[in-house]
């Protein structure tokens, strides 16, 4: 599976008469010319030309690390995928939620696994989805919004964890962190939930019309599309993954912090971005935003193997971020030329 | 800073033309715009420059502005030929352009926005010193208000008024005027008048472009009239009625004359007294299905609005609309569009197509929840409508796989009239400009898609300000202007009627 024709292939899924070789050629064609995906293949060879030199990198363990990583990252980041492809939105409350609805995951796994699970999406559901529906109905501005949101819930997490570490309520979590064929239960979360966020964007009504209504608001607002309701629901779902991605964190340490909440606002918008979904909305896709959570997570391993503290990972992939970001607005404006 | 005596006390006496325009040419690749455009204005005159859409004014105004260069023939200013290559140079010669979009800034008061690029300002001002001079530049054109004020809180008159006196402050010899008044009440037209005068009396020439021909006569010395991209007559306006001016816009053509109308059902749309503050005031016709009907206005005539106001994308309309005698919810598009009213916005770049998606999501993009089952677009269902839509809006078939953004701009029309067609939920539909950007044979596959709507019963509302179109498509033609209705033709509707009715207020109300 090269990392591009997945994405095309679902792309294109949607009412196309042609012969399945040439489309499945004309999506590789089109995909080539996303900087995205040129950068992702750069940086996948950077990867593991890095990787060769580094010590410990080529291991089962390590590879096992990577890809939990992956999967906390690339489950919230799916989330980040739905909101962006909206159109010029963002969430900066991604890890805060996640690590709130860790909090109620933990604190309810008495009730059983699938229950507490289901409680802690919902409660993060809830909580975005309101923000969604101030974003989509009165045109707030999503980054200060969602920056009170992660103030708000960081006041909320301090108080349920009354500032120490919060204990989980039974061991049900532990079923979390099997591996099955060895692999890490999070990775199958992960691939199960990219399937079901690429069907969702690509062949369901909602997501024609997030797509909608990222590509042009104005004229989906004039043509009466349903632009408020659609944002909200995108809202919403991405609240559920960040609740599922926090979930996993809580249960792979046995508890849950705040600590960590900004640094996955970061990596699970850097993979979105690295996977080369538009960042003004209109194109985008699950799958990319998998191979994107693939390459933050694997880079962060790379330079804490190598030594590097937190701020030299912070930028470097921020500097990944600026290049991606960078290269989608020439694009942009060629294309506009 | 002080005003420079030799420009306010410069002399009439005859002599060069502060601004002349000689042979003027102009072509948009194949497209002549403008094929012979000699205009002279002198020092102290206030200059119309009056023609239909286009006649190629805007083309004339964009040169003597520097945003375009001629392909022949000379521009003079004060007898010297000179090379209006950009805007800057435009300016340093003396050209102002009053624009329709303001150059100015809200935030700032109305003294700082008058220093904005002064040439040979201190670096350091001297805020008493501004103030003052900013005083007397705002006598100068009349405007009463401290120079204090935050410009954000003057209205659109005002500041219009500000601009002209920042263009007087600049040395300003010529001062263009494109269509002032097109958003202004009356009250505020005449301040602007008055500045106009009053620049026009220190020696300014000045070119006022307006569709409003009742204007034209009562501000203006002379009047220069652009036909197919000529300049076809120029005379005095002393005396002068604005029916002469239509007849030169119109030239000797033979009269269109509307054709006989269709069958009228019982009206599922009703206006009465339908308002909008500021936009339209007291609109009240009756629409039935199965016929078409258009607005006929120019820019601020309240036309466009009152398809906006309908299509709910205007908060705060007043009146009656009712639809199937139900009212009809006010500023949420969304409801609107379930009653079964679909709007195609005239800018369909910006608030029409998803440019980048191809022309099957576009098709389907309104109608998803009839091609859905529980949620999931059902692909085979949405693959057929679009053809049907397709082949209906005459889009050929090979290029529903084709972005937006790639198709010629009729096209692009046809792919946003065809959304709303072949759509049992759609009982009106309403149109701004169908055809702005869409070349001749477009044009004419567009008008025949609208006839098929309407002869399957739906209700086709347009709004445009092409005469041609005006005349040959609808069955009824309403006509607007400043906000109001002026008449409505019942298929009896003449070119030099609706013409009359859209530029000047002898018209019957």
């Amino acid at each position: 599976m090269s990392p591009a024709s997945p994405t095309a292939d679902l792309d294109t899924i949607e009412l196309s008469p042609e012969p399945r070789g040439r489309r499945a050629r004309a999506a590789v064609r089109r995909e080539a010319g996303q900087p995205g995906t040129w950068v992702l293949l750069v940086a996948v060879a950077v990867a593991v030309v890095v990787g060769a030199q580094t010590p410990r990198f080529f291991s089962v363990d390590n590879a096992k690390a990577i890809l939990v990583s992956t999967g906390t990252i690339g489950i919230a980041a799916l989330g980040v995928t739905l909101i962006m492809v909206c159109g010029g939105l963002v969430s900066l409350a991604v890890g805060e939620t996640a690590a709130v609805a860790g909090m109620v995951f933990l604190f309810s796994l008495d009730l059983g696994l699938v229950p507490a699970l289901l409680l802690g999406m919902a409660v993060a559901a809830a909580v975005t989805a309101l923000q969604g529906a101030m974003v989509g109905a009165w045109q707030a501005n999503p980054i200060i919004l969602t920056i009170a949101a992660a103030s708000i819930l960081t006041a909320v997490g301090a108080r349920l964890s009354a500032t120490s570490a919060v204990q989980p309520a039974s061991d049900a979590f532990a079923r979390l962190n099997q591996t099955p064929l060895g692999v890490p239960v999070v990775v199958f979360a992960l691939l199960g939930l990219t399937v079901v966020v690429q069907l969702l964007m690509k062949a369901t009504r909602m997501g024609r019309l997030m797509y909608a209504v990222g590509e042009n608001r104005a004229a989906a607002r004039a043509a009466g599309l349903p632009v408020a309701l659609t944002v909200l629901g995108a809202f919403a779902v991405a609240g559920a993954l960040m609740a599922v991605s926090g979930a996993f964190s809580a249960a792979t340490s046995h508890t849950i912090t705040l600590l960590g909440a900004s640094q996955l606002t970061f990596n699970a918008t850097a993979a979105v971005l690295a996977g080369g979904t538009a960042i003004f909305g209109g194109y985008g896709s699950a799958v990319r935003t998998l191979f994107g959570a693939l390459l933050i997570a694997t880079i962060t391993d790379l330079l804490l193997l190598r030594g590097a503290d937190l701020g030299m990972q912070t930028l470097v992939k921020g500097l990944l971020v600026l290049v991606v970001v960078l290269l989608g607005h020439l694009r942009g404006q060629q294309g506009r030329a | 800073m002080t005003a420079d005596p030799v420009r306010t006390q410069a002399s009439r006496a005859a002599g060069p033309a502060r601004l002349e325009l000689r042979g003027v040419e102009r072509s948009f690749g194949p497209i002549q715009a403008v094929s012979h455009a000699s205009i002279s204005v002198e020092a102290g005159q206030i200059h119309a420059l009056c023609g239909h859409n286009g006649a190629g004014k805007s083309t004339v105004v964009k040169m003597i502005c520097g945003l375009l260069e001629p392909d022949a023939g000379e521009i003079l200013v004060d007898g010297e030929p000179v090379s209006l290559s950009s805007t800057h140079e435009a300016q340093r010669l003396g050209v102002a352009l009053v624009d329709q979009e303001l150059s100015v800034v809200p935030s700032l008061t109305v003294a700082e926005n008058l220093m904005l690029g002064a040439v040979g300002e201190p670096v350091l001002l001297n805020r008493r010193r501004i103030r003052r001079h900013a005083e007397e530049l705002l006598a100068r054109v009349g405007l009463t208000c401290s120079p204090d004020t935050e410009l954000g809180d003057l209205s659109i008159g005002e500041r219009q008024l500000v601009e002209i006196a920042r263009a007087l402050d600049r040395g300003a010899k010529v001062l263009l005027l494109d269509e002032p008044t097109a958003t202004l009440s009356s009250t505020e037209t005449e301040l602007v008048f008055k500045a106009v005068r009053a620049s026009a009396a220190e020696g300014c020439a000045v070119i006022f472009v307006s569709h409003r021909l009742g204007e034209v006569v009562e501000l203006c010395d002379r009047v220069t009239v652009m036909r197919d991209g000529r300049t076809v007559a120029e005379s005095s306006t002393v005396g002068m009625h604005p029916h002469e001016i239509v007849h030169q816009m119109l030239g000797e053509v033979p009269q269109k004359v509307a054709k006989a109308s269709r069958r009228t059902e019982p009206p599922s749309l009703v206006l009465r007294d339908f308002s909008a503050p500021d936009l339209f005031e007291g609109v009240s016709f009756d629409v039935s299905p199965g016929r078409i009907y258009a607005l006929a206005g120019q820019v601020g005539s309240g036309a466009s609005e009152v398809l906006r106001a309908l299509a709910g994308l205007y908060p705060g309309s007043t009146g009656r609309a009712e639809l199937d005698g139900r009212p009809l919810p006010q500023g949420r598009p969304e409801a609107t569009r379930a009653r079964g009213i679909a709007f195609a916005s005239g800018d369909r770049k910006s608030e029409g197509l998803f440019l980048t998606k191809d022309v099957r999501t576009n098709l389907v993009m309104t109608r998803l929840g009839s091609l859905s089952s529980w949620g999931i677009v059902r692909r085979r269902r949405a693959r057929r409508v679009s053809a049907e839509i397709a082949r209906f809006a005459g889009i050929p078939p090979t290029r529903l796989r084709t972005p937006v953004e790639q198709l010629s701009g009729g096209n692009q029309q046809k792919v946003l009239v065809g959304r709303s067609l072949a759509d049992s939920s759609v009982k009106v539909l309403l149109l701004d400009e169908p055809t702005r950007g869409v070349d001749v044979g477009g044009r004419g596959a567009i008008h025949q898609v609208l006839r098929d709507a309407a002869d399957q019963g739906i209700a086709v509302v347009f709004a445009s300000t092409e005469l041609d179109e005006l005349i040959e498509l609808a069955d009824t033609v309403v006509t607007m202007r400043e906000g109001r209705v002026v008449s409505t033709y019942e298929g009896d509707a003449t070119e030099a009627a609706v013409l009359n009715d859209i530029t000047h207020a002898e018209g019957t109300a």
